[in-house]
């Protein structure tokens, strides 16, 4: 026993004093002192140290730390000799679990208890367990950035902090749903909000904040995020990270296994939410085109998620209501009417007919917008000089399947003009529609748009077209209360959305509000029918289909070159990038490599593939530890498998992405 | 009112009278009769053409109601043959709620082509009414579809007449094709359009609808449709990493892309085609661009991403943001060019042709790109497709491998099955609308099997430059009042034999019944049309 004394009060025994502060890294924090030899057992001295402070509370989250080895001290039977302490230590006290800000990809915060004491890859894991966000290995956490000191002292706006800290997860490896949740979310009202912000896509941000916040300007820019990764291999408290601390999570490996909407509600979510800010901060380049797709395509999931229509449309088998109605129709007419009617009935369909002014841009003319008696039935418009020709022959007739459809809206000048490219054997002809009113153009636009898709005005999706197409006006309405006999849109919130939310600033600069609205109706016709989960899974497709898509860059030196290049690490390859242009240089794929090593003394990483190529560099912009954990992070996920289910193999990955580099 | 329904059940059983001999008609028709029969059609359209040249033009687009008389009874009787199952099955029903109908068809023979008496007993009139509309409403349904004869040129310089409903797939064409060539099943196979007035030709992707293509075609054109193996067709997955491992970093890796181990290839597809999305295979480079309305052709460097063709503009980097969209391809299909350097002075004859699959004579809208060689050209091609089709694409050949692998089994074990196989994955059962469609007659008779093998096609030549007719005029004229031929027996079409009970009826699928089996349908005709042609 330690602590055995004479009865002068002389120690008999090897016995000696530890001290040890209780509490979190602080120098102020109370403190105990132990009588102790080198035998004592870890265990034996935490018991001690609870009996010292003499204080009713549940301890057991609480270890020791080792701050000089940074170190906590878990294994309970060793000894403290094993462990190699002496009386010099400076042992902490204090809980394993610890709080952390987390800024999650949708950038909003939650509070939560994070571990600072298993190794960051089980920390994830135990995080993403408590989002319900499946498949943990493909993200990991980082550094926030250090802030600059700013000039003005610009006030921050006072962000609403999700507090999660309270929440317990049960054992178990998928936790229950409930109430349509995960069960731990449905405790109380704040958690169900924390749940509805994780598993809801955000509304668009502020125009004038995405133009304020930080953007890569170049290729160096970009490798700046990549140098904050956190390891995964070592604890929170190994890595300096405090309570409190900030901390981002993302997804770092661009290989999203068995992406499923159905199980996935936050995954998909947040995955939709990181690609958006990789587009709108413009950490990932696409052209104009893509960029008018993506911002329809957040212009119609806004508008979902906004309206609450999380489910899925309904999609009746319209073969046979088709056959109901026709069905009806047939015995309504055989109870009445001469039977020549009936075969009429059954392809009865809506027709539009009104007056308008048609254009028909030509050589060598300088007509303009003529008045016609038009006539849009099926798939077919017809038009006449005036409506009591129309029983006769029509000036034109136009079958509509297979043309494109633009809009030439401009509200404010009260044009609404629907622009037809329709094929022909000849070639394609154009024409213009002109319009009195928006409900007028909402009507020949929607059975416009569903004619080119070889549908007419029967189907059931009409309604809901000219609905859309009607919301959609309403945003380029400034101000909302212009025309008084507009009838209310589904969505009162949507009005009034800024266009420049969704494009990024560079498209800011480059278009007017007004030019940039009817491209992403145009390119909203194309989405308008998808459902909240598909239009978001339609999103993280197009950002994967974009060239430059999950490549994550480091600036690196190769062996033997003078000049900093950027390395690319992507799913499957990595590449080689001149700096200054931005060109590819070479590739290497992952599926021709042999192996790989780092020499951690000269920060020095070297492949092998296959053919003896040799490739060696080392690392400028990042710690050589972050692309080595790259490159093994994408070998070990690409050895996932479905049969396995969500069982991970995390000794593997630390084998992969782990390293001894001398602390 | 006892009159009126009097009257009602008149028409009705009068209409499916009609629709009975019609169906007799067609069931007598022989296979090598097909050829003749368009044969016959064609003579008869052209000499009805000089007549309406200028009606004709906009019947054919718009499939209107107007059709020459001549014609409209023959093709609306060789179009029917589906309405000939229902029908037939149906009547049976009727009398008595008979079990489904024996396999010898003598028991059938008698239907007379006067209409069978209406069943009049007080009980069951109601009844009787309600599934004659319902009856009527499906072979109404079933008039609708559309149908061509499509003359499909085989590799040999032969044609065969095919006919093609409009809800078969090129799949289900190119199977078809195989049982009756008894080719060897290759996924190279494919059906193949040609242009000659516009030297562009593609090929038919297995998923595309036949008859919704050639409906594209002008009445007048020279269009063909070809029957050939073309090893480009699925070259992608056969050698992925000539599309997809090519060219990166200069030409130094060129020796080790050229051989690559088999599961090398598989790991490379599944990277391309099975993640979220699929892979477009990285492409850029300089091609030139035949200018509007000119014989001239400007180089540019050109890029291809999943959203479409960029170019990069004078003075400015292949960056994204900089480049310029020169196409996207929801609206237009991919054609090689051929013989592009003497039409139009290209640099090389390695061409490719974008432009809206309705467009069919010369246009600004067509858009003509070349490239420096074959090797370009065939990457460019297959690059297009898998950004317009994606996932569509490796589907379909994994269809048409596992169609070559059924076929090369059936092969080896020595059973020459070629009926069974025809649809594998399409078969899915449809909803049946409602509950009076004669229940399902489940296995192939062996009869019909056996006769299939001996089945031989004979192909007549046909007298026009008409590849197919449209049978949708003809259709609409069933509907309105399906008028007599005016010399029964006259030709050689209409010697009147009687019907036969429909044998394979894996799905009775009447057409309304949802797209899941209907594409069967075609086939089931094309086989009890075969049929016949040996039965004693």
């Amino acid at each position: 026993m330690a602590g055995m004394k004479t009865a002068s009060g002389d120690y008999i025994d090897s016995s000696w004093e530890l001290r040890v502060f209780v509490g979190e890294e602080d120098p102020e924090a109370q403190s105990v002192t132990l009588r102790v030899t080198g035998e004592s057992h870890i265990g034996g001295v935490l018991l001690k140290i609870v009996e010292q402070i003499n204080r009713k509370q549940d301890w057991s989250d609480h270890a020791i730390w080792w701050e000089q080895k940074k170190q906590w001290l878990l294994q309970t039977h060793w000894t403290l000799d094993k462990y190699g302490i002496l009386a010099d230590a400076r042992l902490f006290f204090g809980p394993q679990h610890r709080p952390v800000i987390l800024r999650l990809p949708n950038r909003r915060v939650v509070r939560l208890q994070a571990s600072f004491s298993k190794p960051l890859f089980q920390a994830v894991a135990a995080i993403c367990r408590l989002l319900s966000i499946r498949h943990p290995e493909e993200l990991s956490l980082l550094r926030a950035p250090e802030k600059k000191e700013k000039k003005k002292k610009e006030k921050e706006l006072e962000e609403e902090v999700y507090d999660l800290t309270k929440v317990v997860l049960a054992g178990g490896v998928a936790p229950a749903l409930f109430r349509g949740m995960p069960a731990h979310f449905s405790d109380s009202a704040q958690t169900e909000a924390c749940y509805h912000m994780l598993s809801r896509p955000q509304p668009p941000p502020d125009p004038h904040l995405l133009q304020r916040l930080p953007r890569p300007s170049s290729l160096s820019d970009k490798t700046q995020l990549h140098s904050r990764w956190l390891d995964s291999s070592r604890c929170l408290m190994q890595q300096g990270v405090m309570a409190g601390d900030v901390l981002w999570l993302r997804f770092k490996y661009y290989s999203f296994f068995d992406l499923d909407p159905k199980t996935d509600p936050v995954r998909l979510t947040q995955l939709y939410e990181q690609a958006r800010w990789d587009l709108l901060l413009e950490e990932i380049d696409c052209t104009e085109e893509e960029m008018m797709v993506f911002a329809a395509l957040q212009y119609h999931i806004n508008k979902l998620s906004q309206s609450g229509e999380l489910g899925e449309p309904a999609s009746g088998d319209l073969g046979l209501d088709d056959l109901d109605t026709a069905l009806n129709n047939l015995e309504v007419k055989l109870e009445g009417s001469a039977p020549t009617d009936v075969l009429d009935s059954l392809t009865t369909i809506p027709e539009l007919k009104d007056h308008l002014r048609i254009f028909r841009p030509r050589k060598l003319t300088l007509k303009g917008y003529r008045q016609h008696w038009v006539v849009f039935k099926d798939t077919t418009l017809s038009y006449y000089k005036s409506q009591d020709d129309a029983p006769g022959d029509p000036i034109q007739q136009l079958n509509l399947k297979g043309c494109e459809v633009v809009p030439d809206v401009n509200i404010s000048g009260q044009k609404f003009c629907i622009k037809l490219l329709v094929p022909s054997p000849e070639g394609m002809s154009e024409i213009y529609l002109r319009c009195q009113d928006e409900q007028q153009y909402a009507q020949w636009m929607a059975g416009c748009r569903l004619a080119s898709k070889g549908r007419t005005m029967a189907d059931s999706s009409y309604a809901s077209e000219v609905q859309a197409i009607l919301a959609f006006l309403s945003l380029q309405r400034a101000g909302g209360g212009g025309s008084g006999n507009h009838p209310q849109g589904p969505d009162a919130s949507a009005e009034g959305l800024n266009p420049y939310g969704l494009v990024a600033p560079r498209f800011q600069r480059k278009f007017k509000a007004k030019q940039l609205t009817p491209r992403i109706l145009e390119a909203h016709q194309n989405v308008a029918q998808l459902s909240l989960t598909e239009a978001q899974l339609r999103f993280i497709q197009a950002w994967q289909s974009l060239p430059d898509f999950g490549i994550s860059y480091m600036m690196v030196r190769f062996k033997g070159s003078r000049k900093d290049e950027i390395l690319g690490i992507a799913n499957n390859r990595l590449i080689r990038i001149d700096l200054a242009v931005g060109d590819v240089v070479k590739t290497w794929r992952f599926s021709n490599m042999r192996q790989w090593n780092v020499n951690w003394d000269i920060r020095q990483v070297a492949i092998e593939f296959d053919e003896h190529i040799n490739v060696a560099f080392s690392c400028v912009s990042a710690s050589c530890r972050i692309v080595h954990e790259y490159i093994g992070g994408y070998i070990f996920l690409s050895t996932r498998e479905r049969a396995r289910g969500e069982e991970l193999d995390e000794d593997l990955f630390l084998q992969l992405t782990g390293g001894h580099e001398a602390f | 009112m006892g009159e009126s329904n009097e009257d009602i059940d008149q028409m009705f059983s009068t209409l499916l009278g009609e629709m009975d001999l019609l169906t007799q008609s067609l069931n007598a028709l022989e296979d090598q009769d097909l050829d003749a029969l368009m044969a016959d059609l064609v003579a008869d359209i052209s000499e009805a053409e000089q007549r309406t040249i200028q009606a004709q033009k906009e019947s054919f687009q718009n499939q209107s109601h107007f059709a020459p008389p001549e014609t409209s009874a023959h093709s609306s009787a060789a179009c029917h043959g589906d309405a000939a199952h229902a029908a037939s099955i149906t009547i049976s029903q009727c009398e008595g709620d008979l079990p489904p109908p024996p396999a010898d068809p003598v028991l059938d023979l008698p239907l007379p082509p006067p209409p069978p008496e209406p069943l009049s007993q007080e009980e069951e009139e109601a009844l009787a009414k309600a599934d004659k509309i319902k009856l009527a409403l499906e072979k109404l349904k079933e008039a609708k579809v559309k149908k061509l004869v499509v003359k499909v040129h085989m590799f040999d310089n032969s044609t065969k007449s095919l006919m093609v409903d409009e809800r078969q797939l090129a799949r289900d064409v190119l199977d078809n094709l195989f049982e009756k060539t008894h080719c060897d099943c290759s996924v190279d196979w494919c059906l193949y359009e040609t242009y000659p007035e516009l030297q562009i030709e593609r090929f038919f992707e297995d998923h595309e609808n036949v008859v919704e293509v050639l409906s594209d075609w002008t009445r007048d054109t020279e269009n063909k449709v070809l029957f050939l193996k073309k090893e480009e067709k699925y070259a992608v997955f056969k050698n992925p990493q000539n599309f997809y491992l090519d060219n990166k970093g200069k030409k130094e890796n060129k020796e080790t892309s050229e051989k690559m181990n088999a599961k090398n290839k598989e790991y490379l597809l599944e990277e391309s085609f099975c993640g979220t999305s699929v892979l477009v295979p990285e492409l850029e480079g300089a091609l030139y661009l035949k200018e509007d309305g000119k014989k001239s052709w400007k180089r540019r460097y050109f890029l291809l991403r999943a959203s479409g063709i960029y170019y990069v503009p004078k003075g400015k980097t292949k960056t994204s943001r900089d480049l310029a969209c020169f196409i996207q391809f929801e609206n237009v299909n991919i054609y090689y060019g051929i013989q592009c350097k003497m039409k139009y002075k290209a640099p090389t004859d390695y061409c490719f042709v974008l432009k809206h699959p309705q467009i069919q004579k010369e246009s600004q809208y067509i858009r003509h790109l070349c490239c420096d060689d074959a090797h370009t050209l065939h990457q460019w091609v297959m690059g297009i497709r898998i950004a317009k089709y994606g996932k569509t694409l490796y589907d379909n050949y994994q269809r048409a491998v596992a169609r070559a692998g059924l076929a090369s089994r059936w092969t080896n074990l020595g059973t020459v099955n070629t009926a069974t196989p025809a649809q594998p994955s399409t078969g899915t059962s449809s909803s049946q609308p409602n509950g009076q469609i004669p229940q399902t007659i489940p296995s192939v008779s062996a009869g019909l099997q056996e006769a299939q093998r001996h089945e031989t096609i004979k192909v007549s030549k046909v007298r026009s430059p008409h590849k197919h007719i449209l049978a949708e005029e003809m259709a609409q004229q069933l509907r309105c009042l399906p008028a007599k031929p005016k010399d029964p027996g006259g030709t050689s079409i209409w010697n009147w034999r009687p019907p036969v009970p429909p044998k394979r009826q894996e799905n009775p699928g009447l057409p309304s019944a949802g797209a899941g089996g209907e594409q069967d349908f075609m086939s089931d005709l094309m086989k009890a049309l075969q049929k016949r042609g040996h039965m004693p």
